[in-house]
């Protein structure tokens, strides 16, 4: 991966504050990101007795403690970070900002550090360390390429989930994320976007009808339906803005027959805790679950979404249950296994223009799930090309760690976080960039956007809902009479091609 | 200098050579102790040991990884480090000296090997120095330890070649020999604090990580109660 970094101007541009001079001075310290107004008087003290808190409750100190003696400081993660190799800026090396954090614990939290820093009156915390962490780490993506390529097994990604965390608890935080989360936790709607109830049903309905006059088939979506197998959870985004997917994934269930719902209790996969504090990661796991027995569900679906899969698949046997907690899947898991058994018919070349496939990192650097959505595109495209480097070593939309819902980072996410990602997307020629998560689309979007690149983001069950082969039972006859004179689609029934 | 030289490799060599496996163990047992105590409170006890276990393979014999980034430096890194181990381990004159004292030995280099990787360790210690300096990623990360450690490892080479192979003088050997000596035994004391840990902690990596991203349940509240934060609003 080699990418030229961006000039001084650009530079300028993308890391410049947004903030009004008088809420810096108010905050004492200027962040890029609009924090909450809160309590400046000794920070680093608070600081402290939040990480030390966390610490005592959770699974960390072990990791730090394996961490600073590990540490080779060998610099081989610099070759993996899209952020550094866009900045070529050394702090942004991996390794130097894992320092950051690394270096208040091995001051404060270990007896040889304490005591060398006594002696020589150096290393404790200051407002300027807190600055630069709370900088720093939202500069941080959270992709975990970096850790994927250290010798020493350092995961960057956790210590900066971790510093994100101890920052949050002392007030700084990205507004954006903790104004959604607040609305998800305490608010009326309850949840990110603030959808009331009618107005999803509204949107559901809105959606059924325009199916039904595009494919001819009574699709629906069910909601509050007891004891179905799959209770549906997407990024509550969607509703808003994934019209396309959504449909897709409710022609897929139409088409399989498999029994799923909607519930009007809580309907939004996201978990922003997962970017910033693993307290609030819980309560929000936590309303999944809640609402799935609820229901009566068999399994949590998830749609889909990059950091709601793995926030569901991988929290909530932590939070809600160990190994009796409710199975996750991802939606692409779901319709690649209806494919395979046989309960789902799709047209080989519904596609014809050039489609490539963006790997989110929440569901590929693990490895879990590479080959199922290539192999349902490729049974529907013509032209469908890899990005290079893919699957579990794909370099990161430029947006994750919950940095693509804070807009007033846009430059920075557009000019620098993912410029690799616009490289790698010029270079496929694509007509379609299918990311099968609501965080990747809305980045890439405004990526292909500021990058002036010429390519549409879509998700995957954009381009199966045009794919799908009905059962001819399930056609129906057309209600208007402008209908009647349309011939029956070949989309729908595939009878075209026979 | 005799009286000198047979206290460096009689008490003081046991001394640090104690410390070195004992430090070890301590800091093997620390992190093992911790994994447990995490494992015990995660909520999730489902562990990926199949993709771990690929992980750690990958880097205890990093043969896949090497090609795709900085071919160069890695291979000189890794040469070095199968330098360093398997020189002073099967060298023929160390493996006699615990035949004297242990009763038992194994295998050992050919002279003729043994001189080659202690040059090839020496060459390629020096290859990883410059190459710190040179680099301007690793420059910025690096402390002063880590442009020392690949110098003093190579010392004992630099002097044990002397000692097996130059017909220096007699004064001159023991000299040589007892810088031998005393710096083998510096870096056994300080093997277990510093990064050379890596030597038995690395195999552990993959877990630490996967482990670590176990989370306890409950975190909400315990953060909450000893912060009195209770009630709080997000
Ligand atoms: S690869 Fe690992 S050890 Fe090397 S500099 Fe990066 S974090 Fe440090
Ligand atoms: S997690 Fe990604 S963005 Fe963050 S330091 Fe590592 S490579 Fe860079």
């Amino acid at each position: 991966m080699k990418t030229t970094p961006v000039n001084d101007e650009q530079r300028a541009k993308a890391f410049a504050p947004t903030k009004k001079p008088d809420v810096v001075q108010r905050q004492k310290l200027a962040v890029r990101y609009h924090v909450e107004d809160f309590n400046v008087d000794d920070r680093p003290r608070r600081f402290l007795e939040a990480f030390a808190a966390i610490l005592r409750h959770s699974n960390y100190q072990f990791a730090l403690d394996h961490f600073i003696r590990m540490s080779a400081k060998c610099s081989r993660c610099a070759t993996q970070c899209q952020v550094y190799l866009a900045t070529g800026d050394t702090d942004d090396i991996p390794c130097k900002r894992s320092e950051l954090l690394l270096s208040v614990y091995r001051r404060h939290f270990t007896l040889a550090g304490s005591l060398r820093g006594r002696l020589l009156g150096t290393g404790h915390l200051t407002d300027e360390k807190i600055q630069e962490m709370a900088e720093s780490f939202w500069n941080c993506t959270a992709c975990r390429r970096c850790s994927m390529e250290c010798p020493a097994g350092i995961d960057h990604a956790l210590i900066t989930h971790l510093g994100r965390y101890i920052l949050s608890e002392i007030g700084i935080a990205p507004r954006a994320l903790v104004v959604s989360t607040r609305e998800q936790l305490e608010g009326k709607t309850g949840n990110t976007s603030a959808v009331p109830v009618p107005a999803l049903l509204d949107t559901l309905e809105f959606l059924e009808e325009d199916m039904k006059e595009e494919l001819h088939v009574d699709i629906k979506f069910p909601v509050d339906i007891k004891n179905a197998e799959y209770v549906f959870f997407p990024a509550v985004s969607d509703f808003l803005m994934e019209a396309e997917t959504l449909m897709g994934i409710a022609a897929v269930f139409t088409a399989t027959g498999d029994s799923w719902t909607t519930g009007t209790g809580y309907f939004d996969g996201i978990n922003y805790g997962l970017f910033y504090s693993d307290r609030i990661l819980e309560r929000v796991v936590t309303k999944i679950d809640v609402e799935t027995r609820r229901l009566n569900g068999k399994k949590v679906l998830i749609g889909e979404c990059g950091h709601a899969s793995r926030s569901a698949k991988y929290f909530l046997p932590a939070h809600c249950g160990g190994k009796d907690a409710l199975p996750v899947i991802n939606i692409m898991e779901y319709t690649y296994g209806a494919w395979k058994a046989g309960k789902l018919k799709l047209r080989p070349n519904a596609i014809t223009d050039r489609v490539t496939y963006h790997d989110p990192c929440n569901i590929s650097r693990q490895k879990w799930i590479l080959e199922q959505p290539r192999e349902l595109l490729k049974a529907i495209c013509a032209d469908y090309v890899e990005m290079t480097p893919n699957r579990e070593d794909n370099i990161c939309c430029g947006g994750g760690g919950g940095t693509v819902s804070i807009d007033e980072i846009r430059p920075y996410r557009t000019a620098v976080g993912g410029l690799a990602k616009a490289n790698q997307i010029r270079a496929t020629g694509a007509r379609y960039i299918v990311a099968p998560c609501a965080n990747c689309k809305k980045q890439l979007r405004e990526l292909v956007e500021d990058q002036g690149i010429d390519a549409e983001v879509v998700g995957l069950h954009d381009l199966l809902y045009k794919a799908i082969i009905f059962d001819p039972a399930m056609i129906v006859e057309p209600e208007t009479e402008e209908d009647a004179v349309e011939e029956v689609k070949p989309d729908a029934t595939g009878s075209a091609d026979k | 200098m005799d009286a000198f030289l047979e206290f460096a490799t009689g008490p003081l060599f046991r001394l640090t050579f104690a410390i070195m496996i004992l430090g070890l163990v301590r800091i093997l047992v620390l992190d093992l102790i911790g994994m447990f105590e995490a494992y015990r409170r995660a909520g999730d006890k489902t562990i990926p040991w199949k993709l771990t276990l690929s992980r750690t393979l990958e880097w205890v014999f990093p043969v896949k990884r090497v090609i795709s980034h900085r071919p160069v430096y890695s291979v000189i890194a890794i040469l070095f480090h199968i330098g360093l181990l398997v020189t002073p381990i099967f060298l023929f004159a160390h493996v006699q000296l615990w035949r004297d004292g242990l009763g038992f030995g194994w295998w050992t280099l050919s002279p003729g090997l043994a001189d080659t990787l202690t040059l090839a360790t020496i060459a390629l210690g020096v290859l990883l120095f410059l190459g710190r300096v040179g680099s301007r990623d690793a420059r910025s990360l690096s402390r002063k330890q880590d442009y020392l450690w690949p110098l003093v490892l190579i010392v004992p080479f630099i002097t044990g070649y002397v000692c097996a192979n130059l017909g220096v003088s007699p004064a001159l050997y023991r000299l040589s020999m007892l810088v031998h000596v005393l710096s083998g035994e510096l870096i056994f004391v300080l093997i277990p604090f510093t990064k050379i840990a890596h030597c038995v902690l690395m195999p552990l990596s993959q877990l630490v990580s996967t482990l670590a991203w176990k989370f306890p349940a409950r975190v909400d509240e315990d953060v909450c109660t000893t912060l009195n934060k209770e009630g709080a609003p997000v």
